[in-house]
């Protein structure tokens, strides 16, 4: 019983860590290009175009980021093979689409469910070839 | 556009590369460190800062760096779905990777796994 708590707990792990790292890229896409600066050709613009980066907010939540992220996805490391973690956490591409029926009404078309189905029983396969002890399902 | 088009694969390919660099090198690292952690915050920030201290840690750090801003760079040139669909060819390295070079069993059942997960990949970005 107390297994199954600890696998459902590294199970929301691995999508928060998931959801984190495309917070992550949208900051750091945010904070590169949010001031003036487009055109780096010499050296004082790269001053300006790295003072601009650094006094952005979303750089520095997103190295915030970056820190959860790794102290999490390092915690799943630990317990599970890299071969298995990295193929699960493409659940995200699962969650996305249905956040989007469910909070924007958009309709998916049929070929779209076929993928997420086909992203379920992958996720699902490949978790099942973890060892016991470190089953995610 | 065509010699273009070819750099952009070329970029993406090297992400894929420098991710499964990165990831390698991470899980050897918490692989030396021979640790079992329970869901104890206080062990697992003790396990983080040893693990900082592993030399390999910081070749992984470069490289994810690496793979982040040629990452960025390629979302400003192409079509996200496009993208998408073209970096799901990571999960083939990481699976090769895992097996040759940290000697992880990836038998049929997971081959087959990571194949259908690629190809809903694919089937959702281009819908």
């Amino acid at each position: 019983m107390l297994k199954g708590k600890i696998t459902a707990k590294l199970f929301a792990f691995l999508v928060f860590t998931d959801v984190l790292e495309t917070f992550i890229h949208f900051c750091f896409k945010r904070g590169a290009t949010s001031h003036g600066v487009h055109q780096v050709n010499a050296l004082p613009d790269l001053f300006f175009f790295l003072q601009g980066v650094f006094l952005s907010p979303y750089i520095w939540i997103g190295l915030l980021s970056v820190a959860v992220a790794f102290t999490l996805w390092s915690t799943i490391l630990s317990k599970i093979d890299l071969s298995v973690a990295v193929p699960v956490c493409s659940f995200s591409y699962i969650f996305v689409p249905i956040a989007s029926i469910i909070f924007l009404h958009e309709k998916i078309s049929l070929l779209r469910w076929g993928g997420i189905l086909m992203i379920l029983i992958g996720v699902i396969l490949v978790s099942l070839t973890s060892k016991d002890k470190e089953s995610l399902l | 556009m065509k010699e273009g088009m070819f750099f952009i694969l070329f970029l993406i390919a090297m992400t894929s590369v420098c991710d499964t660099v990165n990831q390698i090198f991470l899980k050897s690292a918490i692989n030396s460190l021979h640790v079992s952690l329970s869901g104890n915050i206080f062990k697992i920030l003790k396990f983080i800062f040893r693990l900082i201290l592993v030399p390999r840690v910081w070749v992984s750090f470069v490289f994810s760096i690496l793979s982040l801003s040629m990452w960025l760079f390629v979302l400003s040139k192409i079509d996200l779905n496009l993208a998408f669909s073209l970096d799901s060819m990571h999960y083939i390295f990481i699976a090769f990777a895992s097996q040759h070079i940290l000697k992880e069993k990836v038998c049929f059942k997971r081959w087959s796994g990571i194949l259908f997960i690629i190809l809903g990949i694919v089937l959702v970005s281009i819908s």
